[in-house]
């Protein structure tokens, strides 16, 4: 009895400190990635603000002028080229095109195709060789 | 045989003797030895002493679990800091410490903080002075060899070659491997938008402290303190309309020869500026290249009579007290003559004339009339409840004092009827006519940006009656009078010139003018107030020689309108239509002889 206590108590204490000292590691490990995490976000935030100063920078307006100017036919909008969506007329139907009387059955409804369709699952339409409709 | 074993029950040290097998006693199955005398007082002393140390080492044990259970539980906060204190600073802190961003209303970035590398050298460590300074030049192209061999000469142990590099240039000088020389980061406030926005932005000094614009206002909030973290600034500038009005004002500026040039654009409804320009500019990444006098604003510091403009505010004074209807007027036939002034007009039409022509062509004997009809006390006070009497309010440090004259009597209302006489800056004549036109209420102009619906405290000017006709008015100057070249077709725009003589050393020069124009758009509900001011144009061929505020002054306005226009979202109007024509109509009421008369 008294020996399962000290071996008990023994292996416990050295579980206790592996795990303790396990532990320690890893907090030490965790916190060199946190500076490592930190410093790389604070580079990067750095990093951000050169680019976004540089976009700034490239994105000047006598610049863009200057490059619009150059290589796109834009002029100032005039008024006449402003309008709003109710302005937009319809576009015209031309009476011409309905007067021709539209027929009540579809013609081809009834007819039968010469060659009959080929049986089983209904085929894709390809082109021959030929170029026909097979 | 019997063996001896120590005994844990019973309080006092006892030997007991186990009997041998096959022994019996019959009365005790223990038999105790006692030990009496010294033996037993020793036994007892070593017994307590030990007692005794088992205490003290179940306290510190016990302490020590109470300490490692109290740490499990609250962590270990204070020791963390000061851990990665030495190890490394903690690298939030120094973005925090940046002096922060200023960006325009549209997000667009006009100042931010950069991290720049700035190169020095330990002369005592460099081996070969003549040498490092011909490697250098190679990077460095704007030093000479001369100038850096004179640093390195020097017998401290510290001195600056070159304060932030550009990274390429740091990474040629790395690459070069000169020993002793080393770099040391530090902040560089940078502009990338240049001069565009220079007067309003300001600029900073060496150790990014503001020293001028709303870098020097805000200097508190930008830089942050250890209480309070830096925070962005958003201003109520578009550089879109910025960069056309600044581009509009230096086109013209060199087409009539003028010393400077000036304009902004602002919210008759809000009191934003959204542009703000002062020619010439500096720019604010290097400053020091600059001269005073590309520093000096024109807009919020310089103080002038601005002429002819300030009929407006004659005219709607008149009209909001009464003192004479639109279908009044005054005799225009003779220059006034008092107390040894001669109040003339530029283009005298020599007849009576209505307060609608008084307006429309710009007569100064019409206006002096006007305010000497409603009275100096009047006029005084007009003028100082539309803010012309103090130094306005603006979020920049450079802001000018209106110059008044001496004493307010008849003969100054008379002048400054006309605008000559009280010297104030473009900055409050627009803050007015924006009061003129948005319904008669002065707001304060702001360069921040206002939230909507989240205004400052508005005073009343003129009744909403009043500043509907002085719409009419500003819109018939252009339509009919002085300041057609404003017309920028569809926008409506209203205004009024301003041709006024500089003063230079107390007496008006005849070849030196300030030529301005103050507009609105659009004119059926105005929404920006728009000025333009030309310092001492000269005249060319193109104006006929003229260098007067309606040839020279009002096409910056009509060109800017019509750039800025679709920018500002306004949808155009047909100037022709019924509707339009309707609404802008007023009665001019002129008494002039038609031909088809005679």
């Amino acid at each position: 009895m008294k020996l399962n206590l000290t071996v008990i108590s023994l292996v416990l204490v050295a579980a206790v400190s592996f795990g303790l000292y396990q532990l320690s590691y890893e907090v030490q490990g965790l916190e060199k990635d946190l500076r490592s995490l930190s410093k790389n976000i604070s580079e990067n935030k750095e990093s951000i603000r050169i680019l976004k100063a540089e976009w700034t920078y490239q994105n000047r307006p006598d610049v863009l002028q200057a490059l619009s100017s150059k290589y796109l036919p834009l002029l100032l909008i005039a008024p006449y080229q402003v309008a709003s969506v109710g302005d937009v007329p319809y576009p015209q139907v031309d009476p011409e095109q309905y007067s021709v009387p539209v027929p009540r059955h579809n013609p081809r409804r009834d007819h039968s195709p010469a060659t009959p369709l080929p049986k089983g699952p209904i085929q894709l339409a390809t082109f021959t060789y030929e170029g026909h409709l097979q | 045989m019997s063996e001896l074993t120590w005994s844990t029950k019973s309080s006092r040290p006892r030997i007991t003797l186990t009997p041998s097998l096959g022994q019996k006693y019959p009365d005790d199955s223990h038999m105790a030895l006692r030990l009496e005398g010294s033996a037993k007082e020793t036994l007892e002393q070593g017994r307590n002493r030990l007692v005794m140390a088992g205490v003290i080492f179940a306290f510190c044990f016990v302490i020590l679990a109470g300490r490692l259970v109290g740490l499990a539980i609250s962590g270990i906060g204070g020791e963390e800091t000061v851990a990665s204190d030495v190890d490394a600073p903690p690298p939030v802190a120094i973005t925090e410490s940046k002096r922060a961003e200023i960006k325009d209303r549209n997000g667009v970035l006009l100042a931010t903080t950069l991290t720049t590398a700035s190169l020095f050298a330990e002369p005592q460590k460099v081996i070969d002075a003549k040498d490092v300074a011909a490697r250098l030049t190679t990077v460095l192209d704007d030093m000479s060899e001369a100038a850096i061999v004179s640093k390195l000469a020097s017998a401290k142990n510290f001195v600056w070659l070159k304060r932030n590099l550009t990274p390429t240039q740091q990474y040629q000088i790395n690459a070069l491997g000169i020993p002793g020389l080393h770099f040391r980061e530090e902040e560089k406030r940078f502009y990338p938008m240049g001069a565009l926005v220079s007067h309003v932005m300001g600029f900073t000094d060496v150790d990014n402290h503001g020293i001028a614009g709303v870098e020097k206002y805000f200097d508190a909030q930008l830089g942050g303190s250890d209480e309070r973290a830096a925070q962005e600034l958003t201003l109520s500038l578009d550089v879109r309309i910025q960069h056309a009005l600044r581009d509009e004002l230096s086109r013209h500026m060199s087409i009539f020869r003028a010393i400077g040039a000036a304009g902004m654009v602002m919210d008759v409804k809000t009191g934003e500026i959204l542009g703000m320009a002062s020619l010439p500019d500096f720019d604010p990444n290097r400053p020091g290249d600059f001269s005073g006098d590309a520093k000096f604003n024109r807009i919020s510091l310089g103080v002038y009579e601005m002429g002819s403009t300030f009929k407006t505010f004659t005219t709607a004074m008149a009209l909001d007290m009464g003192v004479v209807g639109l279908k009044g007027g005054y005799d225009a036939t003779e220059p006034i003559r008092k107390a040894g002034f001669r109040i003339r007009d530029d283009h005298p039409k020599k007849r009576w004339l209505s307060v609608p022509e008084i307006y429309m062509y710009s007569s100064n004997i019409g206006a002096a009339k006007m305010a000497d009809d409603v009275g100096p006390k009047k006029h005084k006070a007009f003028l100082a409840k539309l803010g012309l009497l103090e130094k306005p309010s603006l979020e920049i440090p450079e802001l000018g004092a209106p110059i008044l004259p001496p004493r307010w009597n008849s003969l100054e209302t008379m002048t400054i009827s006309f605008g000559h006489g009280l010297s104030v800056s473009p900055l409050q004549l627009s803050a007015g006519i924006a009061a003129i036109v948005n319904g008669g209420n002065y707001i304060n102009p702001t360069v921040i940006q206002r939230e909507e619906g989240k205004m400052t405290a508005v005073r009343q000017v003129i009744s909403t009656k009043t500043s509907d006709t002085m719409r009419r008015l500003m819109r018939l100057v252009v339509e009919k009078g002085t300041g057609g070249k404003a017309a920028a077709t569809g926008y409506l725009v209203g205004g009024k010139t301003g041709t006024a003589e500089k003063a230079i050393g107390g007496r008006y020069k005849r070849d030196a003018l300030i030529a301005s124009f103050v507009s609105a758009f659009p004119m059926n509900d105005p929404r920006y107030v728009v000025f333009a001011m030309l310092d001492e144009p000269k005249g060319n061929a193109q104006t006929h020689g003229f260098r007067s505020a309606g040839w020279t002054a009002a096409p910056i306005v009509g060109r800017l309108i019509s750039r800025i226009g679709p920018i500002l979202s306004i949808q155009p109007v047909d100037e022709e239509s019924e509707a339009v024509q309707k609404a802008m109509f007023i009665p001019i009421n002129s008494r002039e002889k038609k031909l088809a008369s005679f």
